[in-house]
């Protein structure tokens, strides 16, 4: 840069030679000065170069050497300037740019210390940091960098060439390499070294004040959604209103002369609910006992037991899951790896969703979990499920894809990006804001200066410092559960045995070996010397000891080494290594559980010019959008319970829960809104910016924010008032006219029909096959990847998980909800889109579990059918369908399997099978009429 | 429904006309606006050029002045500060770099004399077959608005993409394919996922349908194996008759027809597309000539070849999509431009050449080009100074279906920065292309809400003739 106008200058310069009066004065003369001048408007005054140069109450007008930069230029070439008619000719235009391109730059600034301090952090502090200090030297702080290390102060003020910071840098020392590339660090740039010499020449001059100017005016504060919601008045309507949301939505309805659409049918509520609320179709069972209950309030009820059903949590578990972007891999490259103990986080979501947390104790864990208490830190292996659930909920900012593992792909502008991938999890799920863009510059449409990014990430800098990384397998704590060690132990005991017993093996086969080479080697070594060595470790005296340090390299044999000079060794032990092999892949791995915990002395954080990891602009604290600061909400700041951490997330999540903020039950109340009615009611859900949707029903969403509030953020409460509305039960059934009037139902007049979503899709296939296996939590399902890449689920001994349960690699997610637009986590998923093609029909129609279920499914249902055709339609349409099968339906059913049957048995005779024909024929046509009905659009489509 | 209007129902979906065999059973029109909607091939407004698209999205933004916009005037003005409008380009708050030369070299090549960079060889085989648009211009420096604004002509999420309206309004040759097929990278989703291929309010059975390009294109296509033949289709009669009652019970539901149709082709497409998309059934000619030999052009080229036999059956509109953001040159120009056209330029080149041998090209449009284009000045410093985002001016091609090749229509300023003369904006280029497939862009409309909707919407839009034969 430097450069580049250093040309422009002087190539200006051989242009434009005149002076002031004779260049620019005289444009400013002729058609400024009238208010620039004698009058000074703006205390700016045109007359004299130096008044140019001095600038007004706008500051400077114009930058020496950059006409492009200068106020004056923009507001000349804009036309603001002058007012009226009057503008500037071109030329004279041309004149005044040529005259303060010409200005000589001013001399480059000094290095300002923030800089300098970036750069040490990017290059150095993974050595000599908090962290270790490698040689006694901190090089964080100005006054940690001129207390120096064991080789003296690491800088003398005025003289870069006797400051050991920058002679080494120089000189090539440092960083060193090869830790450089173990650590994942880059070297220092030519220019960078360039900016330590220019400070340190400069006097090595301290960090200056942080600029506060926010970039936010009060004006952007009055948008709706940066407003605490206020509590409206319930309207009054002529149609029936349940309950306040009724009056809300009946209210708009009846303004266009329209009301609800009439009650949906008894089984089609209790199935669209069912679903809602737990995944699963109802059981026969349940459907009996529903449709038995009579009394008035047999709805209510039904809502009351699912929200109690432990499936509750599993289903809308999902849906947070998705908020968070919950993957049980790293996300990167073809092994994709698998992250071990991730599946505790949803464990705690599901757990706490059960347990109806508050929504802000919710929110409060997992953006704080560790912070709230130190108990885990005195823990020693074991702690009680409270303590690590509060751990593991902090898995919500663990989420988003993490490489560094692989130090190759754990370079600075990799961990910025997964600091940035977590703000923005967070951003959209919880705040419904977009801040990604405000990475690299401001946001372009709504009041999210660049620096309001840097704040927020500012918070996570205790968890995530880029510049002393911790990778992922780092960020695991040696605790779990009594229960889980017990297990572990036991499970490992015996392998554990078998493992002692063949490295013995090993041992033995070695020795003679070992003492061979041991001689040849100890055969280049003088005699006096080669006797000491021999000497048994324990009986050495302070000589032999010195000596056996000193020549330890020859004394040490390991294992590589025998097995290349000594064939016969190696054919001996190789069995025996795969063996041992074998077993340790058999064991299980040690209950750790993943955490984000925090180093309580974070590096100083920056704001990055155009998002750029080594572009360091200014200094920044922590704090949360300035847009969302207003004298109502108690301001951020950090928490820090105890020693040992910053408290800047505990901080954020104080600072989020307050019952007034704008925007925390305003973004929840929606979700829970789009989740349960299809569409939120500001549709954008994850954006509730100026660039995202008005909402449709802006009073019911202050409304339903406040009542939430008011319920003690039970979000339980929420789900029963939304689904015991006269809203929630209307019908799904459209005609012309409604169709007219409320097309995309942004009115609500109707309940939405929609597909069910792929997690939805594959639990109700193992439901209603009765292969369902309901237990709950604990490490997943694993995969099973077929030679044409088709990825499914490794079923148990007593059947498939539910998805939840499955496996989550982002690389190789299950075939079949893949299909059905299960989201790759990018990082997160707000909102499921549903496609409608072909590929899903090629899914269930071909595909080998639908098949297997549909003949499990079978089966059962012969079995509990004691030979009734009629009896096993009727079977098939309660567990699939949820309901009975008219007469019509019955007579078709019977007359399906009937034919189905007829082609069986010419199959059955030529595989040559074992099995009786005629009844295996028998429980196939059954099975063919389960795969259809499971193929049926009324199977995958809800009312 | 009566029993033989039933039978009648039956047989009419298993043609395919399920749509409209509805719309008279149930005695009225499916919609609100009228239509009846399915994917049976529609006459066009004029006799067309196009039969088919393939669309090659570049993916990230590729550098109109390091590949088709020769600007000499760059390294006259080497290292110089931009202009306070191109220094406002950039995204805010951020020092602007130099202006900065292209590091490749332009040649003209062909017959037409066009100016190519060294970036493309292959391409420069074909420039008499292209035409280049050097005076594109679009609405937004983000990706993800530019996608949409690419896709569906507004910068917003919610509209129907370009393939979906043409799918919409031309249905499909080949009843036994989707009339859109999207071929995306096995490395992920593109940026805005699967809402790039979305038909939004366009009835679902419109929107794209992938095709996995590693391993079976298609997961599942056979019936299963150890169900006897008679049985597949008897269970297929069976959920025909059941989805129909279900379907009559819901009328006004369009994702219930559009469920229907994707069944009834998917038991279609058991037999066309294993075919259609079995690559190991070209020559080893053939597949060398797309780079399926060579790890760097593998991937894309058995897209390209995937593409040329989807239209060769009749595909209406194929889309292909190119890892994450390849041309997105952020940094090392030269390096990272390199490694994109690395990637696609000979298979590109290898699929125009074999269009045109085949005697396809006449009726295939080919469209190339990204969301948007790069700015003339540096991002990054030295030789790893990439280019930040540059929608107000870029390139793109169109080749076959019509286009006059050897073209280059159209200007950008001295530096690349701005489209100047005959500028062309992404409406224009919509409604040229629907001109090539015989539509004219005003006519094409889905009503809804009262409004006529249209993928130009009401912006005004020009078929820019001069690029055509």
């Amino acid at each position: 840069m430097r450069t580049s106008y250093f040309l422009l200058f002087s190539w200006a310069g051989l242009i434009f030679g005149q002076s002031f009066d004779a260049s620019a004065g005289a444009v400013f003369k002729a058609k400024c000065v009238a208010c620039h001048g004698a009058a000074a408007q703006g205390k700016l005054d045109l007359r004299t170069e130096e008044g140019v140069l001095k600038g007004g109450t706008s500051g400077p007008v114009v930058v020496p050497g950059a006409a492009a930069k200068s106020l004056l230029l923009d507001h000349v070439v804009t036309g603001q300037m002058p007012p009226g008619k009057v503008k500037l000719t071109d030329a004279e235009m041309d004149v005044i740019r040529g005259w303060v391109n010409k200005l000589p730059a001013e001399v480059a600034a000094v290095v300002p210390e923030h800089e300098v301090r970036g750069i040490l952090q990017a290059r150095c502090v993974a050595c000599h940091g908090s962290g270790k200090a490698s040689g006694g030297l901190d090089l964080r702080t100005l006054a940690s960098r001129l207390k120096g290390g064991k080789s003296g102060p690491a800088l003398v003020p005025g003289k870069p060439e006797e400051s050991l910071l920058y002679k080494r840098i120089v000189d090539g020392q440092m960083p060193p390499e090869k830790a450089a590339k173990a650590l994942a660090v880059e070297l220092p740039t030519p220019s960078e070294t360039e900016k330590i010499r220019a400070w340190i020449a400069a006097g090595a001059p301290g960090p200056a004040a942080v600029a506060a100017a926010s970039g936010v005016s009060e004006k952007d504060k009055q948008f709706w959604s940066f407003q605490p919601p206020v509590r409206p008045r319930v309207p009054v309507t002529k149609g029936l209103a349940r309950n306040p949301i009724d009056s809300f939505l009946l209210a708009k309805l009846e303004a266009k002369g329209l009301g609800y659409s009439r009650e949906a049918d008894k089984l089609a509520l209790l199935r669209r609910a069912s679903l809602d609320l737990t995944g699963l179709p109802p059981t026969p069972v349940e459907i009996t006992a529903y449709l038995a209950d009579t009394s008035a309030d047999a709805y209510e009820k039904l809502i009351d037991r699912l929200l109690a059903s432990p499936r509750y949590g599993e289903r809308w578990g999902q849906h947070w899951l998705d908020l968070a972007g919950y993957s049980d891999s790293e996300g990167f490259g073809q092994d994709d790896g698998v992250r071990r103990f991730a599946w505790r986080y949803r464990d705690y979501v599901i757990r706490s969703l059960n347990a109806d947390k508050p929504y802000t104790q919710f929110l409060t864990e997992q953006l704080a979990g560790d912070e709230i208490s130190d108990d885990w830190r005195k823990a020693k292996g074991t702690v009680g499920l409270d303590i690590l659930d509060r751990l593991a909920a902090t898995g919500f900012l663990r989420t988003t894809p993490d490489p560094t593992n692989s130090a190759e792909r754990g370079l600075l502008s990799e961990r910025m990006n997964i600091v940035a991938d977590e703000l923005e999890v967070l951003t959209s799920s919880v705040m419904g804001l977009t801040v990604g863009c405000a990475r690299c510059h401001n946001h372009k449409y709504d009041p999210i200066p660049q620096r309001d990014h840097y704040r927020l990430s500012a918070i996570l800098q205790g968890a995530y410092d880029p510049y002393e990384w911790r990778t992922p397998n780092k960020r695991e704590l040696d605790l779990a559960l009594e229960s889980e060690r017990q297990e572990y132990d036991l499970a490992n005991a015996p392998l554990q045995a078998d493992v002692k017993k063949i490295q013995e093996q090993i041992a033995k086969a070695g020795e003679p070996f070992r003492a061979q080479l041991l001689e040849e080697r100890l055969k280049t070594l003088p005699e006096e010397v080669r006797a000491d060595l021999k000497i048994a470790p324990e009986v050495r005296n302070e000589a032999q000891k010195y000596l056996a340090e000193k020549f330890k390299s020859t004394l040490t044999i390991n294992e590589q080494e025998l097995v290349r000079k000594y064939p016969e060794y190696a054919r001996e032990v190789q069995p025996l290594q795969r063996e041992l092999q074998t077993l340790r892949g058999k064991m299980r791995p040690k209950p750790h559980v993943r955490v984000l915990t925090d180093n309580a002395e974070p590096s100083t954080h920056f704001l990055l010019r155009r998002g750029e990891p080594a572009s360091f602009g200014e200094v920044v604290e922590p704090g949360v959008p300035v847009v969302l600061t207003n004298a109502a909400l108690k301001p951020y700041a950090a928490e820090p319970l105890f020693a040992g951490t910053t408290g800047r997330r505990l901080g954020l999540a104080k600072w989020l829960t307050q019952p007034n903020h704008p925007l925390t039950a305003r973004v929840a109340v929606n979700q829970l809104w789009m989740r349960h009615f299809g569409r939120g009611i500001v549709s954008s859900v994850s954006n509730f910016g100026r660039s995202g949707m008005a909402p449709s029903h802006p009073e019911l969403l202050d409304w339903l924010a406040t009542e939430f509030v008011a319920r003690g953020w039970s979000m339980k409460a929420m789900h029963r008032m939304m689904m015991t509305s006269q809203a929630y039960r209307q019908s799904s059934k459209v005609d012309a006219a409604l169709l007219a009037a409320d097309p995309e139902n942004a009115l609500v007049s109707r309940m939405p029909l929609q597909r069910m979503d792929a997690e939805t899709l594959y639990d109700s296939l193992i439901t209603a096959a009765g292969r369902l296996d309901a237990t709950a939590y604990g490490p997943p399902s694993e995969l099973d990847i077929r030679a044409d890449k088709e990825v499914t689920v490794k079923a148990g001994k007593d059947g498939f998980r539910r998805s939840i349960y499955v496996l989550h690699r982002r690389q190789t997610p299950v075939s079949l909800m893949d299909a059905f637009d299960q989201p790759s986590m990018t990082p997160n998923c707000t909102e499921r889109r549903r496609s409608n093609v072909a590929t899903q029909a090629l899914h269930m129609m071909n595909g080998s579990m639908t098949w297997e279920l549909a003949k499990y499914m079978a089966g059962r249902v012969i079995d509990d059918a004691d030979g009734d055709r009629a009896r096993q339609v009727e079977l098939v349409y309660l567990r699939a369908l949820s309901r009975r099968p008219a007469e019509a339906e019955v007579k078709t059913g019977m007359d399906a399997i009937a034919s189905f049957k007829e082609s069986w048995p010419a199959r059955l005779t030529a595989d040559n099978g074992a099995e009786p024909r005629a009844s295996t024929a028998g429980w196939l046509a059954v099975a063919n009429y389960c795969h259809a009905i499971l193929n049926s659009a009324e199977f995958s489509f809800v009312d | 429904m009566s029993k033989t209007n039933r039978r009648d129902f039956f047989s009419s979906v298993a043609n395919g006309l399920h749509g409209a065999a509805l719309a008279s059973l149930l005695g009225g029109d499916l919609y609100a606006n009228g239509g009846v909607f399915d994917l049976t091939p529609k006459k066009p407004h004029f006799v067309p050029k196009a039969k088919a698209m393939i669309q090659l999205f570049m993916n990230g933004g590729p550098s109109q002045v390091d590949l088709f916009d020769p600007k000499p005037m760059l390294t006259k003005l080497a290292g110089t500060a931009p202009s306070k409008e191109l220094s406002f380009a950039i995204s805010n708050g951020e020092t602007p770099g130099v202006l900065m030369p292209s590091p490749f070299e332009f040649k003209k090549h062909g017959k037409s004399g066009m100016e190519l960079s060294n970036a493309m060889p292959h391409l420069a085989d074909c420039v008499d077959e292209i035409a280049v648009i050097r005076s594109m211009y679009g609405e937004h420096a983000n990706h993800e608005p530019a996608l949409f604004l690419m896709h569906s002509g507004r910068t917003i999420a919610s509209r129907p993409a370009i393939g979906a309206w043409v799918a919409y309004g031309l249905g499909t040759e080949n009843r036994n394919l989707p009339a859109y097929v999207v071929l995306d990278d096995p490395k992920g989703l593109p940026i805005n996922g699967i809402s790039n291929w979305q038909s939004a309010w366009l009835p679902p059975i419109y929107q794209g349908t992938r095709f996995r390009t590693e391993g079976p294109p298609v997961l599942n296509l056979e019936p299963r194996p150890e169900i006897p033949t008679p049985l597949v289709e008897a269970e297929r009669n069976l959920m025909r008759k059941l989805d129909a009652a279900h379907l009559a019970a819901r009328p006004y539901q369009p994702e219930l027809d559009a469920r229907i149709s994707s069944y009834e082709l998917a038991a279609r497409m058991q037999m066309a597309a294993s075919d259609a998309l079995d690559v190991n059934k070209e020559t080893e000619a053939t597949r060398e000539a797309y780079g399926l030999n060579a790890v760097a052009t593998a991937s894309y080229g058995k897209r390209c070849l995937m593409a040329r036999r989807l239209v060769e059956r009749g595909v209406r509109f194929v889309q292909l999509y190119i890892e994450n953001q390849i041309f997105d040159s952020h940094g090392d120009i030269q390096g990272s431009l390199n490694y994109a056209c690395g990637k696609t330029d000979k298979p590109v080149a290898a699929l125009l050449k074999d269009l045109k041998q085949r005697g396809l090209l006449d009726s295939t449009l080919v469209v190339w080009g990204g969301e948007f284009g790069r700015l003339p000045i540096s991002q990054g410093l030295g030789s790893k100074a990439g280019r930040d985002h540059g929608p107000n001016g870029f390139s793109i091609w169109m080749a076959g279906g019509g286009v006059k090749g050897g073209t280059t229509f159209g200007s950008t300023d001295d530096i690349g920065f701005k489209a100047a003369e005959n500028r062309v904006s992404v409406h224009d280029l919509h409604a040229t292309i629907l001109n090539q497939l015989g539509v004219r862009h005003r006519d094409l409309v889905y009503e809804r809400h009262g409004l006529k909707e249209r993928l130009t919407d009401q912006f005004p839009a020009r078929v820019v003739t001069e690029v055509l034969a």
